[in-house]
């Protein structure tokens, strides 16, 4: 079956790019570029914001790369119940964790950079209810999988679930901010922060920042995916066998 | 040997740009925050980073050793 | 394949039909509801009412919808997989439990005006919308009650799985409704509609595609 093949070619890619050293390599400079540079290299000066604008460099990636995983983790889902091995629901959950992690730092430095600039920590801005709704979309993930004891049932009815809830969430994401005022940036009638950076001086911090971030994401998540199928083999060998020679 | 390229490139890339800025010094920052204490603040989170590093690789190394040992 | 899916939607609602027992259930839940809120605030105003009405919408579609599959013993679940096909099982749940949701919409929206008032402007406008709103509610959580009747046939894990997917639903809709409420026509309501409706349509479609892989055993 050609969907079949593109799946393994997927999985086998990723399992060989899993164990590589020069995206983690990578991963280490522009992350210590952005820890460095983030507080050195000069920023527009803005009222309001003074120098909390360099949370620009810190907050937002947490989102985009929490995105990021778990779009990865949707693909391993659909991988899953296209095969039917249970190493692919391993990679999806794992993916989903630690896009988990992510959100919920995502969301504290939020609040915490909104407590100092916009009054108070929970404004009721349509992005904050929009992400915390999807954090307790992930949350109800993580009750479906842990009452579930049969690892291919559980497998099963929870890649349908992350399927089904991942669709529904991007539209209502994206839908929601935009029909309400807000006080963030770029919605509700406020400028977006391309109009603050006129002389470029963020952006030189803030696409290594969002490489550095991502690629972190990833190598937690592969660092995850790894211990556990380490443990799979450990506890399960007849079945990693065969669906090694599959 | 291209990544190692690649690598040492863009690892030399980002020292000569944050060499750069460390050359402009903290009267950069805002009022409210200058006489130099800033760079005080960059040793912590570079200290906090560089631990959080370490310890990834350090992972990274023992589960290389766990999966050559099965 | 529609001779199975009419005798199946059928056959639910003469279970239905026969016991009453989701019938009966809401419409007292309603009515003690409604009766409640006005013996502690009289006649609200349009917008509390709004809100109230919406709250008592989720609440039904969770009570009525919820017994959808989790009424069905387990085992019988095998029977149905011999004689009819996945796709076809799920949408005939789903067209019982919307039109089950479109009634119970209309009797709550007339308990709801019988006692707390009408303080609608355009009124067919509203039902309009009600009705928009029970298709996409039952919609959701006819596919969840699928996912937990699998997953140990609990009812509260049918509403954790839904409340974070069906606020916003909710959110859209109290949103339309209060433009309806409006005493001025507001031009280009119709465009969150719309995109109500699609969304409603990828509800359905991603349920019929998901469900033949919780089917299997």
């Amino acid at each position: 079956m050609p969907e079949k093949t593109f799946s393994t070619a997927i999985t086998n890619f990723v399992d060989k790019a899993l164990r590589q050293w020069w995206w983690k390599v990578i991963c280490i400079a522009c992350l210590a570029f952005t820890v460095v540079g983030g507080m050195l290299l000069p920023v527009p000066r803005l009222n309001i914001l003074n120098e909390t604008i360099r949370n620009l460099y810190y907050h937002v990636p947490m989102w985009i790369t929490m995105m990021m995983l778990y779009t990865a983790g949707v693909v391993y889902s659909i991988i899953y119940l296209r095969t039917g091995k249970l190493k692919d629901d391993i990679y999806a959950y794992q993916l989903t964790v630690t896009g988990v992690m992510f959100s919920i730092f995502g969301m504290i430095t939020g609040m915490e950079w909104a407590k100092y600039t916009w009054g108070q920590a929970w404004s009721n801005d349509p992005k904050q209810l929009g992400t915390a709704l999807s954090m307790l979309v992930y949350f109800a993930y993580l009750v479906l999988r842990n009452g579930m004891k049969d690892e291919e049932k559980r497998a099963k009815i929870s890649a349908v679930y992350n399927i089904f809830a991942f669709t529904l969430l991007i539209p209502l994401i994206w839908i929601l901010p935009r029909m309400v005022d807000s006080l963030h940036p770029g919605n509700g009638g406020n400028p977006a922060f391309k109009s603050y950076d006129r002389d470029f001086s963020m952006t030189i911090v803030l696409y290594p920042a969002f490489i550095g971030w991502i690629l972190l994401g990833f190598w937690i998540a592969s660092i995850c995916i790894r211990i556990n199928m380490v443990r799979y083999r450990q506890e399960n060998t007849y079945q990693f066998e065969i669906e090694k020679h599959n | 040997m291209r990544k190692a390229y690649i690598v040492t490139f863009l690892l030399s890339l980002f020292t000569a740009l944050t060499a750069h800025a460390s050359a402009n010094d903290a009267e950069m920052a805002d009022a409210m925050r200058s006489n130099g204490k800033i760079y005080v603040v960059v040793m912590v989170l570079a200290t906090i980073f560089a631990g959080i590093i370490l310890f990834l690789v350090r992972l990274e190394r023992n589960i290389k050793k766990l999966e050559k040992k099965n | 394949m529609a001779n199975s899916f009419l005798s199946l939607v059928r056959k639910d609602m003469l279970i239905e039909w026969r016991q009453k027992h989701t019938l009966f259930g809401v419409a007292l839940y309603v009515g003690s509801t409604v009766f409640a809120i006005y013996m502690m605030a009289g006649q609200p105003e349009a917008k509390i009412w709004n809100a109230l009405f919406w709250l008592t919408q989720l609440f039904v579609a969770v009570n009525s919808v919820a017994k959808s599959f989790l009424q069905e013993h387990p085992h019988r679940f095998r029977y149905y997989f011999t004689i009819v096909k996945p796709t076809t099982f799920l949408l005939a749940k789903m067209c019982y439990s919307i039109a089950l949701m479109l009634i119970m919409s209309l009797v709550s929206l007339l308990l709801f005006s019988l006692l707390l008032g009408w303080p609608l402007e355009q009124g067919g406008l509203f039902v309009v919308i009600t009705l928009v709103g029970s298709i996409s509610l039952s919609a959701v959580f006819t596919f969840l009650s699928a996912i937990a009747a699998r997953a140990h046939q609990n009812a509260a894990l049918m509403a954790i799985l839904g409340f974070p997917l069906v606020t916003p639903v909710l959110m859209i809709l109290s949103n339309l409704a209060l433009k309806a409420i409006a005493p001025v026509y507001q031009p280009g309501w119709w465009i969150l509609a719309l995109v109500l409706l699609a969304l409603d349509l990828l509800i359905i479609i991603l349920g019929a595609i998901l469900f033949p892989f919780l089917w299997q055993e």
